[in-house]
């Protein structure tokens, strides 16, 4: 089975580790062995290091990349910011005298930075590495007549020039679309598909601004879609969706239910028969009744022989 | 023992504010074979000539140095001056002590008085070994080629062909016009582009000087100044053109479709076709590679007999044909004609084409919405698609609100970092146009800045303003898209420093002028070079806007560089005018700064051969055995054979041995 | 306002020096702002606007706007910009100026403690969610990790974050 580094970040292990658990679920039975990273940080966040010196942000980032160097495996992130931030922090290292100051950093901790271990997203090892086909065989409910509006995020597409795998058009992605399809449901575009959900460095410096940016997506989502769930492959972005929502709806700024939403593979693990208490248990939004509609039994898949 | 005289100019301060032209002066005076060193403000001012012919009249001097600017520039005027005085003109070396050193040492004025002494030195060196050479002439053919047919195209062969000189016309589509011939209206005055520009199509077409050679390319391309020899393929029309009427009744009949390229794509043509209804000549072609082959039967086959009446079952264009143009039992040759002409000189005005908008993928260039400015041009043209009706490609419907956007792919280091030039221009236009027919319609229009430099333009663009059109400076950075084929311009307006978000109809995109893909093959059978921008480069930025590197090779057009209608016509018929100065004496001049091969020495091993980039030379047979031949027609004496020949038999005049090493030796001493 | 030499260049090198090396490529264009999310959610000086500042020379007279800590560092800015400024390494870059002139939120501080801590920026206790979900209670990263905490801990302390007096 091929092998991948899981790297977790900090929200998804300590926030929200059923999404950890879909991973841990979902991969092996789909042909991916993660392997965990021991002692890996945060990656380090935008807020942090990379906000005050650049060759600090790198000497952090290299030293996660340098866990999955040692095992000599890829990196697989499940949250777009670590994706950016480390994908960013190896470009960065492309610049020899950087490489150099940095590695003289890690030399301290007895580490080095080699540049061996690629930085891919949960969503590109799905899609490139297995496959919708794949996907599909090994569904137990089919979501078919289900209505998905999906939430790719900002740190999956841009800047195309350091990403190790990017979308056809990064403006209007279709790979996160695709991942869903595979699981029959239905996926039909809004306007604000590649728009940014308010999450990040906004939230927490002005929450109002963040709100403003999430209502104007959420309302083109709502209006153009009336989606039954909502569907990220960034785990900032599901917090955004899971936790403003109640807000917005408390405040009278919707008129409308808040729609619930999953990480991708919290979605396919629940398509794929896992248990919902552990791989889809924890969210603000009320999950039971869509998640007991994908798990219902008119939606199971026949054998076939 | 030669008699040197160095003359050292001041160039205002672009020499002396660096140099010590008097040091320099003085130390010139100190080398062999000098007898006198003198300085000028301006040598190349009449009385810095006059002090040079005075001293070669006096019989003071016999070999005349100048140091001062570049030869590029300056060499002509004082091998004319010398040779006023008497003296054959090649006894003339020039010290380049501006550009190649006040100029890039601006900051360093001893050593650059250093250097200066070390370049006069060694023109003096190579001075002191100049023989005297002579101007070689050959006749001219006295006719000339103009590759494209668009308005450039057209404006330099009707030049030539008033001014008497036979000029063969190529135009790759069936019909002359180019771009110009799909615009609805022209800036600054809103003239009619067919209006304007048909009459000249039609002019040209019926003038007793000029063979119009449409649906044809310039296949290869062999001689030099004064002596081309063209070929040029006639593509194969599958139409007999001297029958054919333009009646258009074969296209009416065919059933084949496929893009429109006149109408950007925006509607579909036949294959059997007629190019547009202004066409000249307004001839059908049958695009073979669209054609149906109705019935099953290949060109070149004879048809079916019905069984019942005896006759033959023809296809529907054959059938259609009132004028019996259309013979698809005749075995045409694909690759149609080569049509072969002797020409003295050559004007490219191949033109350019705008990028598609695929490039952009932050402009939801998946929408039909989304249109380039050429698409838009097509469809306010009486001639276009809708047949001057302004309804949006989607649902055929009139837009509420029009964007525009500029500077897609021009100024922009992803594609091309240029301006275009006359894009501001031709969105203002439409969007006046569009204002002028639709007072409702909204029309926001977004630029990184308004370029309207020229007569009338700004006028213009002001005026466009004042008609109501809504103006914004800041480039628009995404569109979304929205259900019913809507989009969400995502725009800045940099003057009130705030994000821009509306919805609108239609976006039109002002897509970067570049040069067509088929430029790279006509520039590799021309010899033509590509400037940094990758249009076609001119002999000098300002001075030799219309010549090329390759003498007899003129530019007019887009092809050169970006430029509007005015512009291209100014410069095409420049380009005429200089295209007929060969043409106009009948013989050309050969520098006889070229390369000769000494028979005697020449092992005839042929590496010099390949080496050449004019292909000067070929194997010739010299007391029986093979020797290298430079035709000095052909030679630009690039000196690129006389380095590699192992022989040391080939001699580049002017730069012979004797004068290079001497060369070497002042500068290395 | 007054436009002195001195204060440009010193604007723009600083900007340089903390990683804005594309500033001096800006010409004004707007693309940038026309995608930035900050600048559509109304924070005034970030990408176009900021960079025009800086290039008037102005560093202390907008140190306490928070705008650039309004950026997502999403870079679409940067996937959209025709001269190649990477206009989010601007914003960055004046945000380390900032930072290193203390000129931030008291939030951030707790980021920077929790990081240095724990290797976590966002930190909360995990035992119970993840319990509750059947993975064990520790997670394989640096929180229950001594010599992975040791580690950061000496990275930070020996860099120029280390000389803030934070920790």
């Amino acid at each position: 089975m091929e092998k991948i580094g899981l790297y977790l970040g900090c929200n998804i292990p300590l926030k929200a580790p059923d999404i950890e658990q879909s991973f841990r679920k979902v991969f092996p039975a789909l042909g991916i062995e993660p392997v965990d990273l021991q002692g890996a940080s945060c990656c380090p966040a935008w807020g942090t290091a990379p906000s005050f010196d650049l060759n600090t942000w790198c000497a952090l980032s290299s030293r996660n990349l340098t866990i999955a160097e040692a095992q000599g495996v890829d990196i697989m992130t499940g949250c777009n910011s670590c994706f950016g931030v480390l994908s960013e922090a190896k470009h960065f290292m492309e610049d020899k005298d950087r490489r150099k100051a940095v590695n003289q950093s890690l030399a301290a901790i007895n580490r080095e930075y080699r540049g061996t271990a690629d930085v891919y997203h949960v969503a590109h090892v799905l899609h490139r590495k297995v496959g919708a086909e794949k996907i599909r065989e090994k569904l137990k409910y089919s979501l078919d007549a289900l209505k998905i509006a999906v939430q790719t995020g900002c740190h999956a597409l841009w800047p195309t020039d350091v990403y190790k795998v990017t979308e056809n058009n990064p403006y209007y992605p279709t790979m996160l679309r695709e991942l869903c399809e595979a699981t029959g449901a239905t996926v039909p575009h809004y306007s604000r598909l590649e728009g940014c959900c308010g999450m990040g460095g906004m939230r927490s410096t002005d929450a109002e601004k963040s709100l403003k940016l999430f209502r104007e997506k959420l309302l083109s989502i709502k209006e153009e879609t009336d989606a039954d769930m909502i569907v990220t492959t960034c785990s900032s972005c599901f917090l955004q969706f899971d936790m403003s929502q109640p807000i917005l709806k408390e405040r009278g700024l919707i008129d409308f239910d808040p729609i619930p939403a999953f990480y991708y593979t919290q979605l396919l693990a629940l398509a794929m028969g896992f248990n919902p208490g552990q791989v889809a248990a924890i969210s603000q939004i009320d999950r039971g009744p869509i998640i007991g509609e994908i798990q219902s039994e008119k939606r199971l898949i026949k054998e076939v022989a | 023992m030669a008699k040197v005289g160095v003359y050292v100019c001041h160039c205002g301060s672009n020499i002396a504010g660096v140099i010590d032209v008097a040091a320099v002066r003085d130390f010139a005076e100190t080398l062999p074979d000098v007898v006198v060193a003198r300085k000028d403000l301006f040598m190349c001012s009449d009385s810095g000539q006059e002090m040079v012919k005075q001293d070669i009249r006096d019989g003071l001097v016999d070999r005349v140095v100048v140091a001062a600017c570049t030869p590029r520039t300056h060499e002509p005027i004082f091998r004319a001056a010398i040779e006023k005085a008497g003296l054959n003109k090649y006894l003339f070396e020039m010290a380049n002590i501006r550009d190649q050193d006040s100029w890039v040492h601006a900051h360093d004025h001893e050593g650059a008085t250093e250097k200066a002494k070390k370049i006069v030195a060694s023109a003096v060196a190579k001075a002191r070994n100049l023989e005297p050479l002579e101007d070689k002439f050959v006749p001219v053919t006295d006719a000339a080629l103009v590759i494209g047919g668009g308005i450039g195209g057209i404006s330099a062969a009707l030049e030539l062909a008033n001014m008497g000189h036979k000029t063969y016309l190529v135009e790759k589509r069936p019909s002359i016009g180019g771009v110009m011939a799909q615009l609805d209206k022209t800036f600054p005055t809103n003239d009619c582009s067919a209006c304007i520009l048909t009459p000249m199509m039609v002019e040209a077409y019926n003038h007793p000087n000029i063979e119009t050679l449409t649906y044809s390319e310039v296949d290869d391309v062999s001689g030099y100044i004064g002596n081309f020899t063209v070929k040029i393929r006639q593509k194969q029309t599958y139409v007999d053109w001297s029958r054919c009427t333009g009646c258009g009744d074969c296209a009416s009949k065919c059933p084949s479709k496929t893009p429109d390229e006149f109408n950007m794509g925006l509607s579909d043509r036949r294959a059997a076709y007629i190019m547009f209804p202004q066409a000249v000549p307004k001839k059908a072609v049958v695009d073979i590679e669209h054609c149906l082959h109705c019935a099953g039967r290949e060109i070149g086959t004879l048809p079916k007999i019905n069984e019942k009446t005896g006759r033959p079952i023809l296809a529907p264009c054959e059938r259609a044909c009132p004028a019996e143009a259309i013979n698809r039992s005749v075995a045409y040759d694909p690759a149609g004609a080569i049509k072969e002409v002797e020409v003295g000189s050559i004007i490219v005005a191949t033109g350019y084409q705008v990028m598609d908008k695929g490039w952009f993928k932050e402009m939801a260039p998946d929408s039909p919405n989304v249109i380039t400015a050429l698409q838009l041009e097509r469809i306010i043209s009486a001639t276009g698609p809708t047949e001057g009706k302004l309804l949006r490609p989607s649902d055929k419907e009139k837009p509420h609100t029009i964007t525009f956007v500029s500077c897609m792919g021009s100024r922009d280091e992803h594609f091309h970092t240029y301006c275009s030039r006359f894009c501001c221009m031709y969105m203002i236009k439409q969007a006046r146009l569009i204002k002028e027919k639709y007072p409702d319609i909204t029309i926001n229009m977004h630029f990184i800045d308004v370029r309207s430099a020229g007569k009338g333009y700004d006028e213009y663009y002001t005026g466009a303003r004042k008609m109501g059109i809504n103006i914004f400076k800041g480039k628009v950075g995404g569109l979304e898209m929205l259900p019913d084929d809507r989009l969400r311009v995502l725009a800045y307006d940099m003057e009130a420093a705030t994000g821009i978000e509306y919805e609108s109809d239609l976006v039109v995109l002002a897509t970067a002028v570049e040069l067509p893909q088929d430029a790279t093959a006509l520039a590799q059978k021309l010899g033509l070079q590509f400037c940094g921008s990758n249009f076609f480069r001119e002999l000098h930025p300002k001075l030799g806007p219309v010549e090329t590197a390759t003498e007899g090779l003129f530019l007019a057009g887009c092809c050169q560089g970006p430029k509007d209608i005015p512009d291209t016509v100014a410069q095409a018929k420049g380009a005429a005018a200089a295209a007929a100065v060969p043409l106009a004496q009948g013989k050309v001049r050969i520098e006889p700064i070229i390369s000769e091969v000494h028979a005697e020495t020449c092992s005839g091993c042929g590496i010099c051969i390949p080496l050449c980039p004019y292909h000067a030379i070929s194997i010739t047979t010299y007391a029986d055995r093979p020797r290298a031949q430079i035709e000095m027609s052909a030679c630009k004496g690039c000196g690129v054979c006389t380095s590699a020949c192992p022989s040391g038999a080939i001699v580049l005049h002017g730069y012979d041995e004797s004068q290079i090493f001497a060369q070497i030796e002042a500068l290395t001493a | 306002m007054r436009i002195i030499q001195d204060k440009i260049n010193e604007a723009v090198s600083t900007i340089m020096a903390y990683g804005g090396h594309g500033i001096r490529n800006c010409v004004q264009c707007g693309a940038c702002s026309a995608v930035c999310p900050g600048v559509r959610a109304g924070f005034p000086l970030l990408c176009r606007n900021l960079i025009r500042h800086l290039l008037n020379g102005e560093l202390e007279e907008i140190i306490e706007d928070a705008s650039s800590w309004g950026c997502q560092a999403c870079n679409r800015c940067t996937e959209v910009c025709p001269q190649g400024v990477r206009p989010q390494e601007v914003v960055f870059a004046f945000r380390r100026y900032q930072a290193n002139q203390l000129a931030f939120s008291t939030s951030s501080v707790t980021s920077q403690m929790n990081l240095f801590e724990t290797g976590h920026a966002v930190y909360t206790d995990p035992t119970e969610a993840r319990k509750k979900v059947g993975l064990p209670e520790k997670t394989p990263t640096s929180a229950f990790d001594d010599q992975a905490k040791q580690e950061i801990q000496t990275l930070i302390n020996n860099s120029p974050m280390g000389e803030l007096g934070l920790f």
